[in-house]
């Protein structure tokens, strides 16, 4: 039965073929146009470091004037100051571990002038960074707990500037400059599928960090600060002077700019943790710091990043246009299909007069539908996949060519869950607006069309 | 007229005549977001640069290395890029056109409440002016001997400046600015204008306030460790790109520096209008395309609406209608149809804009925009009937007496 009904869908989608092209061109089109802008956002949002995501917190403490405004973004809120984030290491915690990260822009060089001059954007933070969140190593480690307590002069490159450095080869103990500073290599990262710097909440997809130096380190050597300085007001007018020259005066201020991570291991540690990091707070204020109320965040990663979606999601049109555009072309479709249905209603009349049963024709013209659908989910793919290229391919002109197609690469991928889906919508929407006219050409009258021929 | 027995055909198909409206009012309104966006994303595109920007290269560098004497290192720069074959003039500045940074403010007082004016500071020596080719609109250029050339951490302030030609018209609107002071802060002392000079681009960052003009030049040159000394140098026609290499050579002469790049102020501009000019163009081919699905679709529907009244086409052809009656025929009902989504495009036209208003935080529709797009889709809508409407009127009305 149903390889006859197969045979009387395919004879009957090749009858009027334009009228079949159109409809199939209309469903891909819209399709295409739908999985490339979802692929985007999927890709956009997906989880980093999605096995660790409930097991890593980031830590923040409202230190602002009274006068500040209240708290609606939570993913804004400020950072903590560095001698806190210290402070709040050095303390009996329900941690396991803890990471700070600030940003920082280093030119990388040799003495002897033989390789140009790189600048490398550059993660300051401690030998727990390269456990807590899962790094590869393709040459040696990261540097050991001894060297964030002396400020050892040690780097770890990754795979990328270990290539312009070292043209790729096993780097591990030899000498490279930053700035001005000798420092050793200690370690060279493999590819790191990241997916998105979260680490310091750029959430950037094709930028990686190039570099990774020892807060004590960039701290003694007074490494430029490359961040957004939020300070209490009698520390506000010295910002400037903050970020480059004075980084005694700045550890000793009322600056946040260091992003604090902690590794807890379980739920209630992170209840223990909220107390723990009230307490700390309490002290401080007893000595006369933290103006504002108590407004503490213990927030896992995963609730970071689901924020930051939130907050960054709205931006582009397209989410909005894509679906809008997708509802034309199935409206199209309907048309074009109740059109095509309409001229058979010689035929129609004429089966149900010879005998054949309402849910017989509605398994064939549903068939033929779902053909229609399926056609056009594989066209869908085909749109969408080149609309994702050209995607990728604008996103690279706009960024003057700073990025390259390979670290993008990743943000624009198709991969089998949003093929599914493709096809999960175009053969469900198929059906849905095909209803009515199938509703309609197996309600005609046996034989009501014959009188007139 | 034609009206009632358009309505009762309507009645009959109503299933169709309900999906050519809803096609209709989904178009309308992608169509019209569409449009109204990448009206409002390519405002203060590509606007006059002011400058010859194919002739002029921007160099951008930075000394990592506290060792290097930079007021030396500034003046042996010059010396080496004017060596260069085909440079004309070479300026140290901060800021580049087209790519200045966060804007600063300007007071025309000092109190307090004083409001400030948005600018970008252009700081440069007396052969900025020149090799931008920036000319005098009213004033006098600033001499050598008042150009400032200090370490960055010395405070003092340029006793002198120059406006832009916009710039001076939002301090003093139609008044002579020359003579007037100007507070480059609310702290330091004030300022003397000595000139007008004309306009030029100053960044996106003010572009996007519609002050894509307003900048002020101080006459003055600094330096400091891991700031950046930049050059702009103009160059003879057409030599930019093949002096590159020989510049970027003759800057790491002195070691311990860095160069982020080279290049002429043209790519400079195109980095600043792209983002937005492609994100406007996608735009605007996904809401071609959309208009071409929709005009295909209507003209299919109409052509199977034809082929089922075609009795009823040459009864009217028999009876004396002529052949434009039956083409107007079918464009009046198409054009009551979209009529009709035109309508309800428009309430949810503005319904998403609401929506869409509220997530972003600015409104972007604009009526007038709105209503050409109303009257395109109309258009587009009466074409892709008249194709199939015009065959249909060449039916014959002797159609009518076969089968009767």
């Amino acid at each position: 039965m149903i390889s006859y009904n197969l045979q009387l869908a395919l004879r009957s989608l090749k009858q009027r073929v334009q009228l079949t092209i159109l409809m199939v061109l209309a469903i891909s089109i819209g399709i295409g146009l739908l999985i490339t802008v979802q692929t985007m956002a999927y890709q956009n949002e997906k989880m980093p470091l999605a096995h660790k995501a409930d097991s890593i917190y980031f830590i923040q403490a409202d230190n602002r004037d009274l006068g500040a405004d209240p708290i609606v973004r939570q993913p804004r809120m400020i950072y903590l100051t560095h001698r806190d984030a210290k402070n709040l290491m050095a303390g009996d915690t329900p941690a396991t571990a803890h990471t700070t990260v600030w940003k920082t822009d280093i030119i990388l060089n040799s003495l002897d002038q033989n390789i140009r001059p790189v600048q490398s954007r550059t993660a300051v933070t401690n030998h727990s960074f390269f456990s807590m969140f899962d790094v590869p190593f393709l040459y040696g480690s990261a540097w050991d707990k001894e060297s964030d307590n002396n400020g050892a002069p040690v780097i770890v490159l990754t795979k990328e500037s270990n290539e312009l450095l070292f043209g790729g080869e096993n780097s591990v103990g030899k000498q490279v400059r930053v700035n001005e500073l000798s420092v050793t290599v200690v370690g060279v990262l493999n590819d790191w599928d990241l997916g998105r710097r979260f680490y310091d909440e750029s959430y950037s997809t094709a930028r990686h960090d190039m570099a990774f130096i020892s807060d004590t380190f960039a701290i003694n050597n007074s490494i430029m600060r490359n961040e957004r300085l939020n300070c209490l007001p009698q520390d506000s007018a010295k910002r400037g002077f903050y970020r480059t020259n004075d980084v005694q005066g700045l550890i000793n201020s009322e600056c946040s700019f260091v992003r604090l991570w902690a590794q807890i291991d379980s739920t209630s540690k992170a209840a223990d943790y909220e107390g723990y990091l009230e307490q700390y707070i309490l002290t401080q204020k007893d000595l006369g710091r933290f103006p504002r109320e108590m407004n503490n965040y213990v927030t896992s990663l995963y609730t970071m990043v689901t924020l930051a979606n939130e907050l960054r999601g709205g931006r582009n049109p397209l989410k909005y246009i894509a679906p809008l555009f997708f509802f034309v072309c199935l409206l199209n479709a309907i048309g074009l299909l109740l059109a095509k249905f309409m001229r058979k209603s010689n035929e129609v009349s004429l089966r149900r007069a010879l005998g054949a049963s309402k849910g017989t024709l509605m398994g064939q013209y549903l068939l033929e539908v779902m053909i229609i659908g399926f056609m056009g989910g594989i066209l869908g793919c085909v749109f969408a996949y080149l609309g994702l290229q050209g995607m990728m391919r604008v996103n690279v002109y706009q960024s003057d060519y700073s990025v390259t197609v390979d670290s993008l690469r990743h943000a624009f991928a198709m991969d089998w869950i949003m093929i599914g889906k493709a096809f999960c919508i175009a053969i469900g929407s198929t059906i849905v607006v095909g209803l009515y006219p199938i509703w309609r050409i197996i309600n005609i009258a046996p034989a009501s069309q014959l009188k007139s021929q | 007229m034609e009206i009632r027995p358009i309505l009762l055909s309507m009645k009959r198909n109503k299933f169709l005549s309900m999906v050519i409206s809803l096609q209709v009012m989904m178009t309308l309104t992608v169509l019209s977001i569409a449009v109204s966006i990448t009206a409002a994303t390519l405002s203060q595109w590509n606007m006059p640069s002011g400058i010859d920007h194919d002739n002029i290269i921007s160099v951008r560098t930075q000394f990592f290395d506290p060792q290097v004497n930079l007021e030396n290192a500034i003046v042996d720069d010059i010396n080496r890029l004017k060596k260069i074959a085909g440079v004309i003039n070479v300026a140290p500045n901060k800021e580049i056109p087209f790519d200045a940074g966060r804007p600063s403010r300007v007071y025309l007082e000092a109190d307090e409440e004083a409001a400030g004016h948005h600018t970008n500071f252009f700081e440069m020596d007396t052969n900025g002016p020149k090799v931008l080719g920036l000319t005098l609109v009213a004033g006098r250029f600033y001499r050598e001997n008042e150009v400032l050339r200090s370490h960055d951490d010395d405070k003092t302030s340029v006793s002198v400046v120059m406006l832009s030609e916009d710039m001076a018209k939002e301090l003093f609107g139609e008044k002579s600015p020359i003579g007037q002071t100007l507070y480059l802060s609310k702290s330091s002392e004030p300022a003397q204008i000595i000139g007008v000079y004309s306009n030029f681009m100053n960044g996106e960052s003010l572009n996007g306030r519609g002050k894509s003009y307003h900048s002020v030049i101080k006459p003055q040159v600094t330096w400091s460790s891991g700031n950046n000394p930049n050059y702009l140098i103009s160059v003879d026609e057409g030599t930019g790109p093949s002096s590159f290499n020989a510049i970027k050579a003759a800057l790491y002469k002195t070691p311990g520096r860095y160069i982020y790049g080279v290049e002429l102020l043209k790519r400079t501009q195109k980095r600043m209008y792209d983002g937005r000019g492609s994100s406007g163009a996608i735009l605007l081919v996904v809401s071609l395309i959309l208009v071409l699905i929709a005009g295909f679709g209507m003209a299919g529907l109409v052509s199977f609406l034809i082929t089922q009244r075609q009795k009823q086409i040459g009864i009217r052809r028999a009876l004396g209608g002529t052949k434009w009656s039956v083409v107007r025929y079918f464009i009046l009902e198409n054009s009551i149809l979209t009529v009709f989504g035109i309508l309800a495009g428009l309430a949810l036209t503005f319904t998403m804009a609401l929506i869409m208003a509220q997530e972003s935080g600015q409104s972007f529709l604009q009526m007038d925009l709105v209503l050409y797009c109303s009257l395109f889709i109309w258009a587009v809508n009466t074409f892709a009937v008249w194709l199939p409407a015009r065959r249909a009127a060449r039916v014959s009305p002797a159609i009518v007496t076969r089968g009767l």
